[in-house]
């Protein structure tokens, strides 16, 4: 069997209107790959999961929230953003780009006062495009991440990465 | 030494235990790789290009609220075997802190091929609303699907289609509330056959989508097709792509 081992963290972000963020994540791979060892969602700090198996097409991707925590311990969403996993081993830097869902002037006006936001039901829109014509979104800052990835056993099955 | 019986592999006919006395057993195995549904073969037919990546953003400094269509161009020898040949992505705005329009919308598809000629494509489409609210085009662009394993970005240029006619031009947009667009998107991609009222139109740039690709590729070696100039030996790691 083939391997895919993701090693690396995130490093930080830029971009967000405030500080004070932390982030969650999860890695969405499809039915064909199994996991080996490590784990496949959580906050930061955290080191990535390894995964195992080969998929012909559905490559692992790397799905991010980043959430901001105020004076009164409340926390708002900042943004959704989803990266593939890199399919070329060695060291990548990568910067996640995220968006926020956009409500009516309604919700924004209020947002503006009172804080929280319209957020998504189910997290599959984050890296899923086939619903995603019903949404309207806001562009907001950028998440950086440091990942190695290590391949084996690519070559037995001709695959060149 | 007699055979005494056979076990037969239901699923592959072939014998799997000869059981030649009470002390003598003779194991026969008939070992195949299966590779979640697919066979390890040694003289493949078709490679595979796998495209895995996204459009990430806009640039267009005049325009909010836009919307992107994408689709794939191929040749006749190539065919998708999985994933999505069209999507419509989500409409963005412009964040306060940025002025990129950014939609992180998901590429992923799969395709087979005998062959490099016509190798796939991907047209972009760029909408927005005009001033009565209706949809119009921003930009069109198409970029080819790289051709060596890794990762890619690419950023293109949007181009949209001006009608040479000024009279074509007022009737269209004050009667008609229309800009002209391409009635098949798919004619950007083309580099010949764009004949009519089309080869002589003037195309105007409005902007830049970026794109990102991790590309991965199947048996394009066993099948005798080079890709890449440089040589992998034991021990070294493949080249990232710039």
């Amino acid at each position: 069997m083939a391997e895919l081992h993701i090693i690396g963290q995130i490093i930080g972000a830029t971009g967000f209107p405030e500080n004070n963020l932390f982030c969650k994540w999860g890695i969405h791979t499809g039915g064909a790959w199994r996991l080996l060892s490590g784990l496949k969602e959580g906050q930061t700090q955290v080191d990535l999961p390894q995964t195992g198996d080969m998929a012909y097409w559905r490559w692992p991707k790397l799905h991010l929230q980043v959430w901001h925590q105020d004076s009164f311990g409340r926390c708002q969403l900042y943004g959704y953003g989803y990266v593939h996993v890199p399919s070329s081993p060695g060291q990548h830097r990568l910067e996640c780009v995220t968006w926020r869902p956009l409500g009516s002037w309604q919700d924004q006006l209020s947002q503006m006062f009172v804080g929280g936001g319209p957020q998504l039901r189910s997290p599959d829109l984050i890296y899923s495009g086939g619903d995603r014509y019903r949404l309207h979104t806001v562009a907001m800052g950028k998440v950086v991440l440091e990942l190695c990835i290590i391949l084996r056993h690519f070559d037995r099955y001709g695959v060149e990465s | 030494k007699s055979v005494l019986g056979t076990q037969r592999d239901v699923d592959n006919e072939a014998p799997l235990i000869y059981i030649l006395s009470k002390n003598r057993v003779v194991f026969h195995f008939k070992v195949i790789h299966y590779n979640n549904g697919a066979i390890m073969t040694n003289n493949p037919a078709v490679f595979l290009l796998m495209v895995n990546g996204q459009i990430v953003s806009a640039d267009f400094p005049e325009y909010d609220d836009l919307y992107c269509k994408y689709c794939f161009v191929y040749g006749h020898d190539w065919a998708p075997t999985s994933g999505l040949e069209e999507g419509i992505s989500q409409i963005t705005s412009k964040g306060r802190v940025s002025q990129s329009l950014v939609w992180n919308f998901p590429l992923d598809i799969t395709f087979k091929s005998t062959n490099p000629f016509g190798w796939p494509q991907i047209v972009v489409s760029v909408y927005g609303p005009d001033t009565f609210g209706n949809d119009v085009v921003r930009g069109y662009g198409a970029v080819h699907i790289p051709f060596t394993p890794g990762k890619h970005t690419k950023t293109i240029p949007m181009f949209v289609p001006e009608s040479t006619s000024r009279l074509q031009k007022f009737t269209r947009f004050w009667l008609m509330g229309r800009r002209p667009e391409f009635t098949d998107p798919k004619v950007v991609a083309q580099g010949e056959g764009r004949e009519g009222k089309f080869y002589l139109d003037w195309v105007r740039s409005q902007g830049f989508v970026t794109l990102q690709f991790n590309i991965v590729t199947k048996d394009m070696k066993k099948l005798g097709y080079d890709t890449c100039s440089t040589q992998i030996s034991a021990g070294q790691t493949t080249a990232q792509q710039p």
